[in-house]
């Protein structure tokens, strides 16, 4: 946990989750914009491709989001469970929790990429 | 029960491995094979005799009788079928055999599939590592967690209805999925751990020889496992969904569909062959790939058999 | 010393508060993740909202300000963050069709008890009776007690849910006469609203066996209970089998390491080293597996009320996906999830008390 009396840990803190949130987020947008535009070229109803594209990205942002806390849920007991059953397995709460991390970064992008594209064309 | 590969090749690695004799010594497994054995031949007569227009259709109006009883019960009217007829006069005998084509293809391209995305994401996920593993991996965990029906009921909203029993195949991939990359990944890095894929990949051997040649033979054995444990489940999951509604089209002979109809129209008034035959061809199919499924998964080296669920 | 001090000296040494804190906030991503894929759902699917709820010969101004009423003509954005701000209040308007004016609320507040209470008796059959049997399986492994159970779960987890309960209606309701068919209580019996304690009027549960036994009315518990008695056998038989095989597999997992082992050559008897290192040892795994479990337990819920047709949230979300009615869809889904996301934060509790090494 950060401590906020702490200004450079917390800076710390903040720079290293949105380093890993931002790159999604920027594969995010770049998809959403080409996709909505994409989509706008193939069907030609931009308020279509809107919805479908913006859809896509809260689906991707939504399961990365369950993912992100489903890996603290469940994360140590799964951990645990692996060392307790002698599985050898790499799975770690931290590397899950990173992934879902992009992924939700990825989903958000997507929609304020389509929001924006949409509102250009 | 471990065992040392000193033959190379996947005939001679399955000839040392005491997983054949295991699984033949094993009666159940026996039993289970040979169910589905009858049950494929069943499904294939079935397929060359009928003709699925004419199962489908609605007999009403012929001079056979709807919600007529088995023929060997009472007594004999003039045309009398094996197992009744239904409320549409359509003869329940000749529809369930065909349910066993239906369920065995429908189980067989669900299982196919999902055996095949599966296999590849997890061989990649544990020879590549890192970052491609994190993603692939993770998003499978998702998918994992998920209830499995109520995953697929919600994924079945998503699809247009006039996909039928696609719809419900999609679905069912989706669902299933996860659990083939899962425990093609746990083998995989089982023998990436031993140490002759090292000496491959020193030799000079390029990925994808290392993948085709060295991991996937390797794990063959849970895959086998897993896919016969899916199948079970599969084809009561196919058939669910039919029952509820959102596979088989109206008029399909698939067993989840006549159970159904079975259920609307013969429940209360103690027309049981309606719903009796096609389920009874159900549970019987299922319970052979359970069979199968556990067997084998006894014969399976211990290594292996932890990453089954 | 009073109940709440009572309480906390029995959760403190074993449960840290801190540790149930952080879980139950972490509800909060959980409920707008699953806001998020339903949102998704929604606008994925096929099927106009507006045609479905005026209907096909609607004019095309009737549809347009039905769409504009629903807000279907507000950006995207808009629209998202709106919904997302009536899931975290669990407000989804009115349903479209299958309770037409009703709120998707009361629609749910009505049905889930409902669920529940299957899910309950089913859950507890599988806990009472399957973890007895995968333990003696287990235990007596490749006996004759062994295969006969491990060939009884197996049929068990073979035979589907909607074939067993249509035979058993058939068999007991159609031709024996001694069940109904179905419904929760005789139709000649009605039950108040609210019940009384020390003069206090307290709402019932909506959960039939627990209601008629808060009121007292022992004829209408014997009723209710008479009418759950064949959907609670059907999804007992199948949660004692899943449970069974599992507690099997995990019991002998355990029974082979080799701490037991160890135990049974330091000349402890067979029977104390199975309760003293294996048992506490299998629940690990086998508590995470109920969590699990409880959502294949929720699918065959579905399929026991369809048969059964008991009017609960497994008939309601096959009926709506049926009809297009979205936002019951979206109301029981993410009740579904939660409820699914409550019990496996109640498992992690649990395990976290059976194995403390994972608090930290």
């Amino acid at each position: 946990m950060a401590q906020s009396g702490d200004p450079p840990r917390l800076r710390q803190y903040v720079a290293a989750r949105a380093r890993l949130v931002g790159s999604g987020l920027v594969v995010g947008l770049v998809l959403g914009g080409l996709g909505t535009a994409g989509w706008t070229l193939y069907t030609g109803d931009v308020r279509s491709s809107e919805a479908t594209v913006f859809a896509l990205g809260a689906l991707v942002f939504g399961f990365g989001l369950l993912g992100w806390s489903g890996s603290i849920l469940a994360g140590r007991g799964i951990e645990a469970m692996q060392e307790h059953m002698g599985t050898r397995s790499n799975w770690t709460e931290r590397d899950s929790r990173r992934a879902m991390a992009r992924l939700c970064g990825g989903g958000g992008g997507i929609m304020v990429g389509t929001s924006v594209v949409a509102a250009l064309l | 029960m471990s065992t040392d590969t000193e033959t190379r090749g996947t005939l001679g690695r399955l000839r040392a491995s005491p997983f054949l004799a295991d699984l033949l010594t094993n009666r159940l497994a026996v039993v289970g094979l040979t169910i589905i054995l009858g049950m494929a031949a069943v499904a294939i007569y079935a397929r060359v005799t009928y003709d699925l227009g004419a199962l489908a259709g609605s007999q009403l109006g012929t001079e056979i009788a709807d919600r007529a009883p088995p023929g060997w019960l009472g007594p004999a009217p003039a045309n009398q079928q094996l197992f009744g007829t239904d409320a549409a006069a359509r003869d329940i005998y000749k529809r369930s055999l065909y349910g066993a084509w239906l369920a065995l293809k429908f189980g067989t391209i669900t299982v196919g599939t999902s055996t095949t995305v599966g296999v590849g994401l997890g061989i990649i996920a544990a020879y590549y590592g890192d970052v491609t593993d994190n993603v692939i991996m993770r998003t499978m965990d998702v998918l994992l967690a998920f209830p499995p029906l109520l995953l697929a009921l919600a994924l079945v909203a998503i699809f247009p209805r006039d996909l039928g029993l696609w719809r419900a195949v999609v679905a069912l991939v989706l669902v299933y999925t996860p659990r083939f990359a899962r425990v093609v990944r746990g083998a995989a890095l089982k023998v990436l751990e031993d140490e002759y894929v090292d000496a491959t990949v020193a030799l000079g051997a390029t990925d994808p020889r290392v993948l085709v040649r060295h991991i996937l033979p390797n794990t063959l054995a849970p895959i086998t496992v897993q896919s016969t444990l899916n199948f079970g489940l599969a084809i009561i999951d196919l058939a669910a969904l039919s029952f509820l509604g959102f596979g088989a089209q109206a008029g399909t002979p698939s067993w989840g569909l006549m159970l159904s109809r079975g259920v609307e129209n013969g429940l209360l008034t103690g027309e049981w062959w309606l719903s009796f035959f096609p389920g009874l061809f159900l549970a019987i199919t299922v319970l052979g790939f359970n069979l199968l499924g556990d067997g084998m998964r006894d014969a399976l080296d211990p290594r292996m058999r932890d990453a089954i669920d | 010393m009073n109940w709440t001090q009572f309480l906390f000296r029995l959760a403190e040494p074993v449960v840290p508060p801190r540790f149930v804190i952080k879980r139950l906030l972490l509800l909060i991503p959980v409920l707008f993740g699953v806001a998020s894929v339903v949102f998704a759902i929604l606008h994925l699917a096929p099927g106009d909202p507006a045609v479905i709820i005026a209907g096909q010969r609607a004019s095309a101004e009737q549809l347009e300000q039905i769409r504009v009423e629903l807000g279907l003509r507000r950006p995207l954005w808009e629209q998202y963050l709106t919904f997302l701000w009536d899931a975290a209040r669990f407000d989804f308007g009115q349903s479209y069709s299958i309770s037409r004016g009703n709120s998707v609320r009361s629609v749910i507040s009505d049905r889930l008890p409902i669920t529940l209470e299957l899910a309950i008796y089913g859950q507890a059959a599988g806990i009472l009776l399957g973890l007895p049997l995968g333990i003696i399986s287990a235990v007596k492994q490749d006996s004759l007690t062994d295969h006969v159970t491990r060939i009884g779960a197996l049929t068990g987890i073979s035979v589907p849910i909607f074939w067993s309960g249509p035979l058993l209606i058939l068999l007991f309701s159609t031709y024996l006469d001694v069940f109904p068919t179905s419904g929760r209580i005789a139709s000649t019996l009605f039950l108040p609203d609210t019940w009384t304690l020390f003069g206090r009027e307290l709402p019932l549960t909506g959960m039939i066996t627990v209601d008629t036994i808060l009121l007292g009315n022992t004829e209408a518990f014997l009723s209710a209970a008479h009418h759950l008695f064949l959907p609670a056998v059907v999804i007992g038989v199948y949660s004692t089998a899943l449970i069974s095989r599992m507690m099997r597999s995990s019991m002998l997992e355990v029974i082979r390491q080799d701490y037991i082992r160890t135990a049974r050559a330091k000349g402890q008897g067979a029977k104390i080293t199975l309760m003293k290192h294996g048992f506490r040892n299998a629940l690990i795994p086998v508590v995470t597996v109920i969590g699990i479990q409880f959502g294949t337990l929720l699918g065959g819920a579905v399929l026991t009320e369809t048969v059964f047709g008991i009017n609960g949230m497994g008939l309601t979300i096959v009926t709506a996906i049926g009809v297009s009615d979205y936002p019951v869809v979206q109301g029981t889904v993410l009740t579904f999830a939660l409820l699914f996301t409550l019990v496996n934060l109640f498992v992690d509790v649990t395990y976290s008390y059976l194995d403390p090494r994972i608090q930290q």
